[in-house]
């Protein structure tokens, strides 16, 4: 039996009056492993708790066996990926990501090597002298990817990674964190968003209020999720003629309805693994302009986990 | 039952000044580049605006410069802008903005997650940042005191007689700037609207200090710093009124102990602060 890489015992945190996390005790194995819950679940919490930023109001947190608040050294084999969109603007991507990677001790030019080496791994290299101010906002979630892979640590923590990203960079994506889990890697990533938990594992924590409600197979709960519709975010250069494809595709049951928001098209699906299939492929095709963010609100989750609940 | 290894073989980590200097580098440039630069340099602009002005009066034989039938010279408006301009004010003023903000800009921004999730103790970011608000500060206020220098000096007084002073008037001005730094690093790391708590120190507390009798001037950082100024204040004018708070001052190398212990103390105190605090970022 392998020894997990993230225990906690009892670990309450609270904001003040507000509950953030509630007597969660919980082992996270190796490999990777989901962390579900729709917003204000506790997930940000965890991932702080579990990252040394928080320490718990009560109960303990460990880190591949070792108390992780104030313990700095972990950080040689940790690398987090945080939720906000937050960077020193007037860097450029690979400035950024080498002066992160020099505080671990690497030299100048181990740190030049290093910074390149993820930025290929994250397809940034060709972006890697341009200012992050001047970024994408799926090139600043990729960026931020290749600040948390940089020192090669054992244990990824990724905290909402593909928040706001295109379709490909998407697809890109889950592809790296799949790719970073065969290679031996360890990772917990976080999302309210079944669809793309799913398609990076099958091992998942279910969160919501403060609690962990499940953990395992995220199969037992995937059928619950085709009984909710799933609503799809997508801000594009032109969602009239997006909505006009997504109702006149042949394979097109599986939009149930959509509106138009300024600049952007939100479609409400039954059958989200059809949706984002095809949406990626429009994306990829280029015929229907640009694609340029993808979000899911947290609502249809919710109201599977008001049904887990009861 | 087998268990997988948990840690690899860990590498060794960057001292704790090797660990605030690479925090320096990441820093400095941003901290330079950031608004409160633009504040620093109108803070440090008007003196030295107020000198050409002077000099330009001065070259159209305006009488300003007699107080109580003496004329001022040059080096003594010069030591007495040091004095009231830069010592009282821009010193303590950048101090307070700059220092209590080393890290609370960190956390405004959201990036702080970044420094706080490497394997260095977080106290070195915070001397890190330190060091960076030093180079920030020293390369907008020092260039600034040489410009007033250039300009106020020559008006009836000697360049090359001043120089001396205007060596001790800058490393003067650089203890200042550590050592209000450090304190408002402390107190930026300890408690909740330091930059209130920052200004009533430096516009109350130190004020009401030095003006009372008694060892309560003991307490502010000014106390220290003025037994270093190298001016010689004029007397029977009105200036002679600011000389008063000369008085009572303690020798040179007490007041250098002094300082050289308040810095360290703060600056230690800061880090202890930061390393022991959590912070919770604004969703």
């Amino acid at each position: 039996m392998s020894t997990p890489v993230v225990t906690t015992e009892h670990v309450s945190k609270w904001y003040g009056q507000v509950i953030g996390l509630n007597d969660v005790t919980v082992s996270v194995p190796p490999g990777v492993t989901g962390l579900l819950g729709p917003n204000g679940a506790g997930k940000s919490t965890f991932m702080k708790l579990i990252t040394g930023q928080l320490r718990p109001s009560k109960g303990s947190v460990k880190v591949l066996g070792e108390p992780i608040w104030r313990n700095p050294h972990l950080f040689f084999q940790i690398g987090f990926c945080p939720e906000q969109d937050a960077f020193y603007e007037r860097m450029t991507g690979l400035e950024w990501v080498r002066a992160l990677v020099r505080l671990n001790g690497l030299s100048d030019k181990e740190a030049d090597e290093a910074a390149t080496r993820a930025l290929t791994e994250v397809g940034l290299l060709e972006a890697a002298h341009k200012k992050i101010g001047a970024y994408s906002k799926g090139m600043r979630q990729r960026v931020k990817l290749a600040q948390a892979l940089v020192h090669d640590p054992q244990l990824l923590i990724l905290d909402e990674p593909l928040a706001g990203m295109d379709p490909i960079g998407r697809r890109k994506t889950i592809r790296l964190i799949r790719d970073w889990g065969r290679a031996g890697k360890s990772i917990i990533v976080s999302s309210h968003i079944l669809h793309e938990i799913e398609s990076m594992t099958s091992n998942i924590l279910l969160i919501n209020n403060g609690r962990i409600l499940a953990e395992g197979d995220v199969h037992q709960i995937r059928d619950l999720i085709d009984e909710h519709p799933h609503t799809v975010y997508v801000r594009a250069a032109d969602p009239h003629r997006l909505a006009r494809q997504f109702l006149n595709d042949v394979t097109g049951d599986d939009v149930r309805s959509l509106r138009f928001e300024p600049g952007a098209v939100v479609v409400e699906t039954g059958k989200p693994d059809v949706f984002y299939a095809r949406l990626t492929e429009m994306a990829a095709g280029g015929e229907f302009g640009e694609i340029e963010e993808v979000t899911s609100p947290d609502d249809n989750l919710q109201a599977v986990f008001q049904y887990l609940v009861k | 039952m087998s268990e997988t290894p948990l840690l690899r073989p860990i590498p060794k980590a960057p001292g704790y000044l090797a660990s605030a200097l690479r925090v320096f580098d990441l820093s400095v440039g941003e901290m330079l580049w950031s608004r409160r630069t633009i504040f620093m340099a109108l803070v440090v602009g008007a003196p030295v605006l107020i000198s050409f002005f002077m000099r330009m009066l001065d070259a159209l034989g305006a009488p300003i410069f007699h107080v109580n039938g003496t004329i001022m010279t040059g080096p003594a408006i010069f030591g007495l802008m040091i004095w009231v301009f830069y010592l009282r004010f821009t010193v303590p003023v950048l101090g307070v903005f700059y220092g209590t903000s080393l890290i609370a800009d960190e956390v405004e921004d959201k990036t702080i997650t970044y420094l706080f999730t490497r394997p260095i103790p977080r106290g070195a970011v915070l001397i890190g940042k330190y060091f960076a608000y030093l180079a920030c500060t020293f390369f907008v206020v020092l260039p600034s005191v040489v410009i007033v220098y250039l300009a106020i000096v020559p008006m009836r007084g000697s360049l090359g007689a001043s120089f001396l002073d205007l060596l001790k008037d800058l490393a003067l001005l650089a203890i200042g700037l550590a050592v209000y730094g450090a304190v408002f690093a402390f107190i930026g790391a300890r408690f909740k609207r330091p930059l209130l708590i920052g200004l009533v120190f430096v516009f109350g507390w130190e004020q009401a200090a030095l003006a009372f009798p008694g060892y309560l001037k003991k307490f502010t950082v000014a106390y220290y710093l003025q037994a270093m100024v190298p001016h010689a204040m004029p007397n029977d004018s009105v200036v002679s009124l600011i000389q008063g708070i000369f008085h009572e001052t303690p020798g040179l190398g007490e007041s250098l102990v002094w300082l050289t212990l308040i810095l360290l103390v703060f600056l230690w105190l800061a880090a202890v602060n930061v390393d022991r605090k959590e912070y919770v970022l604004e969703q």
